[in-house]
């Protein structure tokens, strides 16, 4: 019985944290709020001087060949400061869709270049008008024509979409069922036809983008794993992201505890320091509370992922919606507890309440993903 | 990160597993039998499981070889807790002489001590309870005022009482008396064996919010103990106190273990239950609440174990205990609470009219005292604020 990190995971967490306490903490996402844009690739370049880039990328292609286990330590300080940027959706997203489903060509050229922090991925799946994701919902068409498929449609809410390296696209190769006819596809972003279109979003910590595909011309070579395949492929590959994002989330419910507790303690009104009134005082321990739950929930999710565990998927999304239920909660919490304080700019609460709800219907939903959970468990 | 045991450990799980099969009531896995609802039936149930324990080597595991106990390790003892909650065995009569005061005794105690007390635990020979907390001395324990006064070479004891189980059939009372008055409420309090039996000590039954009779009210009226029933040493039994109360290694491994068997039967019981035509497990709102349940169940199980894994390294519990107090205590009253309600009309008929099982009703009512004993939820919650997160102490008028 051993439910713990071990200390090369405990180091990845520190020395993340120590690297991201240099660069300025929250600073670094507010920086990128005022407009520095550069912040993405000076963080992505400050990682993979690490060694970051490579943690789950397998060995012969320049990683260190671990599980979803060991990102969740690195990511959870991602999500304690806010971090802009891809690192879930490349990490845990591109990279084990790549190991899994990708050709020897495919995973020479970007595994690589990921495990050099030469390459952000993100995920292009939601549509306009409504953002939907469910598989019916996807009108994108991807035309096969000679050696190419020619794609043409909308994506929206692609995370960071007009500054990814790389673009992982569901679009429709068939007619008929829903989920059937759906491709996978790789499209780099120099390829003619992109244009990309940030949205204005209260979390301006993380963007999105609406990417339009005009007559996109790829090789078949950039599909990824069979056609009609894409919906059944990217279900995999999300079980990958739900649980990096849980880490993040986890991340950002420490900070808010963190924050929480040193004002408490700071803090005095009517001659003491306000973490002496039960109301406050409690209010931080159901905060912890919630923290530590989500935190034992995202180990386990990890790990049963790693492990090929039967009830991964129930451990998955559960956690999922819980997990982001909790981190809009003790965002609140956190705002609260600092009184005045907490409503302005300056102080970071905002930035975590933002976060929280930016994260809470990308991807699906949380009623969705216990509806996930509950068939998981064959109910 | 490892969730498996050893194979001595599954081996010890098994052998634990195999003794309940055959030895535990006939009809008590199948749910047929229940302990009785008359107060004196029910101890005396509970004093025949005792014994069987006893006999079959399963009580007082922790106990050193040499006093009947099998040398458990704190694994074997979360074994231990999570086969017991796998199959709702009845309570252990004794737990206050098996899990506080034999161990305090072996620890501290006087070799006469040893000998009088120690051997007669195990068996249920002599049942102890624990005389603590008072009408005016609950969660401020420390302010208790039951008197010991030195008169004549004895002790005499003047007082009451309160929430003190099974002192209605108990033998012996581990007791906290004030001895000295020096202002500072911690100070002057004294650790006490206590005889029952004698005409100085009177009990008087609670009756509980689950109409159960449990709890007693212990009254002291010029009782009388000896030099030799000091436990520690006089104006000592604060500290004794909390050596006893930190002998209880697993007390909470208990509650998390069952929560888990809850959960699961809340779910058998939705696949069984019908409305509408179909069972409740098919209904969208109650498959959002039940993964809702099914996650935070979880989360308390998988936080223990981080825990535990904590604690088995260090040698010794910590105050994440109130962490895993607060998450198991809380959900279980509303695991209950919503188990009841999905029994639709007749959700409050109990015992033979019970809609599916009176065992609902009676674990519900009783779940209310699951965040008042034991520490309240709000001490536990000011321990973990103080304790695990630093932050100050409360406001003092």
């Amino acid at each position: 019985m051993d439910f713990a990190l071990n200390s090369e995971q405990e180091m990845f967490q520190q020395t993340m944290r120590q690297y991201l306490e240099s660069k300025g903490g929250t600073g670094l996402a507010r920086q990128y709020m005022e407009g520095q844009r550069e912040v993405l690739r000076l963080l992505w370049s400050g990682m993979a001087e690490l060694g970051f880039m490579g943690v789950n990328v397998p060995e012969q292609y320049g990683g260190l060949g671990q599980g979803p286990l060991s990102l969740v330590p690195i990511l959870e300080e991602l999500g304690r400061v806010v971090a802009p940027g891809l690192y879930p959706e490349t990490m845990a997203l591109a990279v084990p869709l790549l190991e899994m489903y990708g050709s020897e060509e495919q995973k020479q050229r970007y595994l690589s270049d990921i495990a050099e922090g030469k390459r952000m991925v993100t995920l292009a799946c939601h549509e306009p008008p409504a953002g939907r994701f469910a598989a019916g919902d996807i009108q994108m068409t991807a035309k096969k024509e000679g050696e190419d498929y020619i794609l043409n449609g909308a994506k929206t809410l692609v995370p960071h979409g007009d500054q990814a390296d790389t673009l992982i696209v569901l679009a429709r190769t068939a007619q008929g069922s829903a989920e059937s006819g759906l491709t996978l596809f790789l499209v780099d972003r120099e390829t003619a036809g992109l244009s990309a279109r940030v949205l204005k979003s209260f979390d301006q910590t993380r963007d999105w983008a609406e990417v339009q595909f005009h007559e996109v011309r790829i090789p078949q070579s950039q599909r990824l794993g069979p056609e009609q395949a894409g919906w059944v492929l990217l279900q995999e590959g999300l079980k990958h992201l739900h649980v990096a994002l849980c880490a993040t989330m986890v991340g950002g419910m420490a900070q808010a505890v963190e924050m929480s507790t040193e004002y408490a303690k700071t803090r005095k009104q009517f001659g003491q320091p306000i973490g002496r009134f039960q109301a406050i005082k409690h209010r931080i321990v159901e905060m912890k509370l919630d923290l530590e739950s989500a935190r034992s929930l995202t180990y386990y999710a990890a790990w049963a992922l790693e492990n090929g565990a039967p009830d991964q998927e129930a451990a998955i999304y559960s956690a999922r919606a819980m997990i982001n239920e909790s981190y809009i909660r003790v965002a609140g919490h956190n705002i609260q507890n600092h009184g005045g304080m907490g409503f302005t700019w300056e102080y970071d609460c905002h930035l975590y309440i933002k976060r929280a709800r930016a994260l809470e219907n990308y991807l699906g939903s949380p009623s969705l993903y216990r509806e996930k959970a509950a068939v998981a468990l064959g109910w | 990160m490892d969730f498996s045991f050893s194979p001595e450990e599954e081996k010890f799980r098994m052998e634990l597993r195999q003794w309940l099969e055959e030895n535990l009531p006939e009809g008590w896995l199948e749910g047929k039998v229940t302990l009785p609802e008359d107060r004196f039936e029910r101890t005396e149930f509970l004093r025949q499981w005792q014994r069987k324990l006893y006999e079959g080597g399963w009580a007082g595991i922790s106990w050193p070889k040499e006093y009947g106990g099998r040398g458990a390790t704190l694994i074997e003892e979360v074994i231990y807790e999570q086969e017991m909650a796998r199959v709702k065995a009845p309570p252990v009569l004794n737990s206050i002489g098996i899990w506080m005061v034999g161990p305090t005794l072996l620890q501290i105690g006087t070799e006469e001590q040893r000998k009088k007390y120690v051997p007669k635990i195990l068996s249920g020979e002599e049942i102890w309870c624990q005389g603590y907390s008072e009408p005016n001395a609950g969660s401020d324990l420390a302010a208790i005022q039951t008197r010991a006064e030195r008169k004549n070479g004895r002790w005499v004891i003047n007082g009451q009482k309160i929430w003190t189980s099974y002192a209605h059939v108990a033998d012996r009372c581990f007791l906290l008396a004030r001895t000295s008055n020096t202002g500072k409420k911690h100070e002057g309090i004294t650790a006490f064996l206590v005889d029952m039996h004698q005409p100085g000590v009177e009990t008087r039954p609670i009756h509980q919010m689950n109409d159960q009779y449990d709890f007693n009210e212990v009254f002291f009226n010029d009782a009388v103990a000896e030099d030799a029933d000091i436990v520690g040493e006089v104006d000592d039994g604060w500290k004794v106190g909390l050596i006893l109360l930190g002998h209880e290694r697993v007390g909470i491994a208990r509650w998390v273990f069952r929560l888990q068997g809850q959960f699961e039967e809340l779910v058998e019981m939705t696949k069984r239950l019908e409305q509408g035509g179909q069972p409740l497990i098919k209904d969208p709102f109650v498959r959002q609440r039940l993964i809702d349940y099914y996650a935070r169940t979880k989360a308390a199980l998988y936080t223990y174990y981080r825990h535990l894994t904590k604690q088995l390294k260090t040698g010794h519990p910590g105050p994440e205990g109130s962490m895993d107090k607060l998450l198991s205590g809380a959900l279980i009253q509303e695991l209950l609470g919503y188990a009841v309600s999905l029994q639709g009309a007749y959700s409050s008929l109990w015992r033979e009219d019970a809609l599916v099982n009176t065992i609902w009703q009676n674990s519900y009512l009783r779940a209310f005292g699951h965040t008042i004993e034991g520490g309240t939820s709000e001490i536990q919650k000011n321990i973990v604020a103080e304790r695990i997160l630093g932050l100050p102490k409360d406001v003092k008028f």
